[in-house]
């Protein structure tokens, strides 16, 4: 494997920055730019959660009693079965077994699906319960996350329609497949965001 | 790939984390303990994914450092909160 020309142009990264000295980078490098941007981004929810909290504790205390915990509990279980079979469909195409890694790919497009209707659900749910985004600061922070978090499975379920298309026009192999395992990566992240989300919202009073 | 057979082991031990962190929260008045199980859980949680979903266990090494420092940071700011 060729050094980084970056590294070899510039000079100023360290070694340990060249992929060769690193290790591999699963899927791509600009898949990682948008993850590390995405990381951030949940980041500053987060730290706008606990300063909230800090602020507001009583209302943060209340405020995931009155959530329907079944199906904040129900969705997390959903998500991780997800990023299952994406792992599954991953270690299909690596096997050049194209008909099992499209399956697994439907699989974690329906649960996909699946998520953002229960998620509608939800918020049909509080809005029967009188709950909306300006019920209370805790409210504000939970429409903020999950929302957003709505809107990223969303569009990473349409990712995985494209996926497949270009897996059934032959885009993929055993050989060939960072545009498979970016996808991947980037669902990984997106249940890692929710595995954060869910205690934060759902279970710590 | 190498851990073919342990991602189904994975996935239920990450179901079950997720239960028993919701029985803890539903049954348990939040106290600092509830608190630090829950973030330790999330952690773990957090690293199965990151290493053996991610596949980033055996891959760039920053990446992996990355990843595993925000399930650090995060759970540990879950503690602190615990003590406000």
């Amino acid at each position: 494997m060729k050094s980084n020309p970056i590294n070899r142009s510039l000079g100023i990264f360290p070694k340990s920055w060249s992929e060769q000295e690193a290790g591999r980078i699963p899927g791509n490098i600009p898949i990682w730019v948008g993850i590390l941007s995405e990381l951030t981004e949940f980041g500053i929810f987060f730290v706008a959660y606990f300063i909230a909290k800090f602020y507001y504790p009583e209302v943060f205390t209340e405020g995931p009693q009155s959530l329907h915990t079944s199906l904040g509990v129900t969705n997390t279980i959903i998500l991780l079965t997800s990023s299952y079979f994406m792992a599954k469909a991953m270690a299909n195409i690596r096997l050049n077994n194209k008909p099992k890694c499209e399956r697994y790919l439907w699989l974690a497009f329906f649960c996909g699906c699946l998520y953002l209707i229960i998620k509608t659900w939800e918020f049909y749910w509080n809005d029967l319960q009188g709950l909306g985004p300006s019920t209370s600061e805790f409210f504000t922070v939970y429409y903020y996350m999950t929302f957003n978090h709505f809107l990223h499975v969303g569009w990473a379920s349409c990712a995985i329609l494209w996926v497949i298309f270009r897996l059934r026009s032959g885009a993929y192999s055993a050989e060939e497949n960072s545009g498979l395992e970016a996808l991947a990566v980037y669902w990984h992240m997106i249940d890692l965001m929710w595995i954060l989300i869910f205690p934060l919202l759902y279970v710590l009073r | 790939m190498k851990n073919i057979g342990k991602l189904e082991y994975y996935l239920l031990a990450l179901i079950a984390i997720t239960l028993f962190n919701t029985f803890l929260g539903e049954q348990f008045a939040s106290t600092a303990l509830v608190s630090v199980l829950i973030a330790l859980t999330v952690t773990y949680k957090g690293f199965i994914v990151i290493d053996h979903f991610m596949e980033l266990k055996g891959a760039n090494k920053n990446l992996r450092f990355l990843m595993r420092l925000y399930f650090v940071i995060f759970p540990s700011l879950i503690i602190v909160s615990a003590f406000y």
